[in-house]
């Protein structure tokens, strides 16, 4: 009797050490805390969840939890990653790419993603009234080569292919379901994503379900995404919002007030975010407008400006002081010196320009109370340089008419990239034969525009980046713009979620958060 | 039979109101600067790209075929589809007119039950202590911004008591009616101090009238002489402010609903204003005439119930 028990014992032992040894690499779901909900308070709201009709970042940001494109934004937002598509070969001459599809994956209705979907879903993108039809404007032809692979043909090289197939309008839909009925699409799409629609409640929330059928695995082997439940709610009050994260009605505020961020920041069981982004602060110059077709004008505004005084007075002093015109995506060079706060060199520049008193109207949006406060901050260095300015307040859209028009001097705005390739904002901000007159500005530089043409087509990343570097360096030191700062995304949430991050592209990436 | 005349004969008189809110509306944002198009996709478009897009929309046509195409369809019913939602106009406002109707209702019942005790109490008590400190806090209550005030509301009740939601609109009917607490209050400290000032106003000169005199000196008790004579000869004065700012408060909705984030018509309308989505503007302002009028003409039937003599005319 004794020698048996012992004897178990002693198996019981090696089993449990042995299963011990075998398991210890390998996270159980218990260990993992899956399920949960996680609640956001958001600024804006999806206004339809149909990836190929123009759309805000409310609906963009919905839409890429839920549907998926080839190419992913990666955990940054900064890389990308295969996606739909598990890896492509590009031909020598750049005009070929090949894109050989995931094997494995469904739509969340379980039907198979196949090659016809994707030539449906690219094709329906590269529509003129698509919102990024010029994204894809070096494309020839989308064709499906076999079940499995995907070929795009090129005009011309353009490397930027890659990250425009990463864009959330590139997302690759179920060509039946879309065709059945793109209104009912727009309430509840049939896609790849980690999560599905589960009640889309106008005005109120989003709700998202985990999608049991994504293609993706966590540390246990199970399908990604952790959580169980997001629910999205549409807070347009920032106060609200801070409010709301304060009494633990929400795990996670957006875009919280700047002046409430220090606040969210030392308040116990709350952590603020700073995630670097795409954006870009600027007053926005109209070249062909006196006094500011003069450069000497424009570079004495930027002298003139006091960037670390207007960093802590409007940003209370989250972000980077710019060195350039556009934003910090993945080409941006530290080499190009930002220009310095030097009053008296401004004040230089505007005599030796024989600045004739003509007043620059700075266009506010009214209602934005941050934008009013830098444009007195700005009216008031720019006037102690000698210049005459005058602040004028429209509304938001009324004041981008007239932008657009051309019917403007200078304007308090931003702009940011919606991919990770520095080609889609530099060009659109200087081309000047584009739809948008280098965004505006009436911005005319040929050699800039020689540049940006040779760097679209260079394979050679390092070759690449000298091109974007000495266009930076141009165009910034030509006065472009007045740069005001590269924003972060400020968020705040509860210090018990983990793995919560806003990705530079604008998005969450919610695949890996967990809520213990 | 006469009720129903009556009812038949403000309605006809409503439809000229329609047709002028209708049409107003419709120039008024196609003359201000801006298009949906440009605006969703941030200008990065072309002109071509643009033209294309409203042509489909038969957005190109001339401005009165475009305006008499939306009377028709709007007479069967069709609202138009929305630009920037894609979905049916009609449909968007199905889902959101609950949480405004219930504001609306809500907050005109918080008013009328502040008001008409203070206002009746205060006509009774002239010039006394209590009257003097009712008439200021009304003055201090039509003073102050009601986002301001809904923002107090919230911090207060919202987070340091954390007695009830600060935002939204809830998941069940019960609920619904907890959100709607913090909003309707809102309203009633704005609306209230309107009724009770005009309440005591009208109930005093009908307190000096003969009649009154007369009901005193037959020896009646005072609160039926208050209750019954005064108060339903003070309510039509009353009920007709109440009546103009109920249909100024489907405009105020348009704030509240912000500030306390409601998916109603009054947050919709400001999401279809700022990117232009003309066909949602234009639906949205049938809808809310068709509310105000609505509002009103249930305001001058109960003119009909508390005083017959309305119905002559």
């Amino acid at each position: 009797m004794n020698s048996r028990n012992k004897l178990l014992g002693a198996f019981t032992a090696l089993a449990s050490i042995v299963s011990g040894l075998l398991f210890a690499g390998q996270a159980t779901s218990a260990d993992l805390h899956r399920g949960g909900t996680l609640t956001m308070g958001r600024p804006d709201e999806p206004l339809t969840l149909d990836p190929f009709i123009p759309s805000d970042n409310g609906s963009i940001f919905a839409i890429a939890q839920v549907c998926e494109p080839l190419i992913l934004a990666d955990k940054t937002g900064m890389g990308l990653e295969p996606g739909l598509a598990s890896s492509w070969t590009i031909s020598p001459d750049g005009l070929t790419y090949v894109f050989a599809l995931r094997d494995g994956v469904v739509f969340s209705d379980g039907k198979p993603v196949t090659a016809e979907d994707v030539v449906f879903s690219l094709t329906k993108q590269m529509d003129p009234s698509a919102s990024f039809g010029f994204a894809f404007e070096p494309v020839k032809a989308i064709e499906k080569t076999d079940d499995k692979h995907v070929t795009i043909t090129l005009k011309t090289p353009y490397v930027p292919i890659l990250s425009a197939l990463s864009l959330y309008a590139a997302s690759i839909v179920q060509k039946a379901a879309y065709e059945a009925s793109p209104e009912a699409f727009g309430l509840k799409p049939v896609c790849t994503g980690p999560f599905t629609v589960q009640a889309y409640d106008r005005g109120s929330q989003l709700v998202l379900a985990a999608n049991p059928k994504y293609w993706a695995k966590g540390e246990d082997g199970k399908p990604l995404p952790y959580l169980g439940k997001v629910v999205m709610k549409y807070m347009p009050d920032g106060n609200a919002r801070v409010l709301g994260l304060k009494n633990g009605d929400l795990d996670v505020a957006l875009q919280l007030p700047l002046s409430q961020a220090a606040s969210v920041k030392a308040t116990a069981g709350l952590a603020l975010e700073e995630a670097p982004s795409y954006a870009l602060d600027y007053i926005y110059l109209n070249h062909a407008k006196k006094p500011i077709d003069d450069k000497r004008i424009r570079l004495a505004l930027n002298y003139a400006t006091n960037h670390d005084a207007l960093m802590k007075a409007v940003y209370f002093g989250f972000g980077e002081v710019p060195n350039s015109f556009t934003p910090k995506v993945n080409y941006w060079s530290a080499n190009v010196k930002a220009i310095p706060y030097d009053p008296d060199k401004a004040a230089a520049l505007v005599k030796e320009a024989n600045y004739d008193g003509t007043p620059i109207e700075l266009i506010v949006s009214s209602g934005n109370s941050s934008h009013r406060q830098t444009a007195s901050i700005l009216q008031a260095a720019w006037q102690k340089a000698g210049l005459k300015v005058n602040i004028v307040q429209y509304e938001g859209a009324t004041a981008s008419a007239m932008v657009r028009k051309g019917e403007y001097q200078a304007r308090v705005g931003l702009i940011s990239s919606d991919i990770n390739d520095s080609d889609e904002i530099a060009t659109l901000q200087t081309e000047f034969a584009g739809s948008t007159h280098a965004f505006f500005s009436w911005y005319k530089n040929d050699e800039v525009t020689a540049l940006l043409n040779q760097a679209r087509g260079e394979l050679d990343t390092t070759k690449r980046a000298a091109f974007y570097e000495k266009v930076q360096g141009i165009v910034y030191n030509d006065g472009y713009n007045v740069p005001l700062n590269f924003v972060p995304f400020i968020n705040g949430y509860k210090t018990k979620i983990e793995n919560w991050q806003n990705i530079a592209v604008g998005w969450w990436w919610l695949k890996t958060t967990r809520i213990p | 039979m006469v009720y129903l005349r009556y009812t038949i004969s403000r309605l006809v008189a409503a439809l000229p109101v329609l047709v002028a809110v209708t049409l107003f509306s419709f120039l008024a944002i196609k003359l201000v600067p801006g298009d949906p198009v440009r605006i969703m996709m941030r200008d990065r478009v072309s002109d071509e790209q643009v033209a294309a897009i409203y042509a489909k929309l038969g957005m190109d046509r001339p401005l009165v075929v475009q305006y008499l195409s939306f009377v028709g369809k709007a007479a069967t019913g069709d609202l138009g589809q929305s630009i920037i939602q894609n979905q049916p106009v009609s449909a968007l406002v199905t889902e959101r007119i609950a949480p405004t109707l219930t504001l609306l209702a809500v907050g005109t019942i918080f008013s009328i039950l502040i008001a008409l005790p203070i206002g009746i109490i205060a006509a009774a008590r002239p010039d006394t202590f209590f009257d003097q400190v009712v008439r200021v806090v009304c003055i201090l209550g039509f003073a102050m911004p009601h986002f301001w005030v809904g923002l107090l509301l919230m911090l207060a009740f919202g987070v340091q008591l954390r007695l009830l939601p600060i935002s939204g609109w809830g998941a069940s009917f019960g609920d619904h009616l907890v959100h709607m607490i913090l909003p309707g209050l809102t309203i009633a400290l704005f609306l209230g101090p309107v009724l009770i000032r005009t309440l005591r106003a009208s109930m005093l000169e009908v307190l000096a009238t003969d009649q009154i005199e007369v009901a005193r000196a037959r020896g009646l008790p005072a609160w039926r002489i208050l209750g019954k004579h005064a108060l339903r000869n003070a309510l039509i004065p009353t009920l007709t402010v109440l009546a103009v700012n109920i249909s100024w408060l489907v405009s105020g909705a348009v704030v509240i609903e912000s500030v306390f984030a409601l998916p109603g018509l009054g947050s919709l309308l400001i999401q279809a204003v700022s990117f232009r989505d003309y066909p949602l503007i234009q639906g949205l302002s049938v809808v809310l005439a068709v509310t105000t009028v609505g509002i009103n003409l249930i305001a001058d039937l109960s003119y009909a119930l508390v005083d017959r003599r309305v119905l002559r005319d």
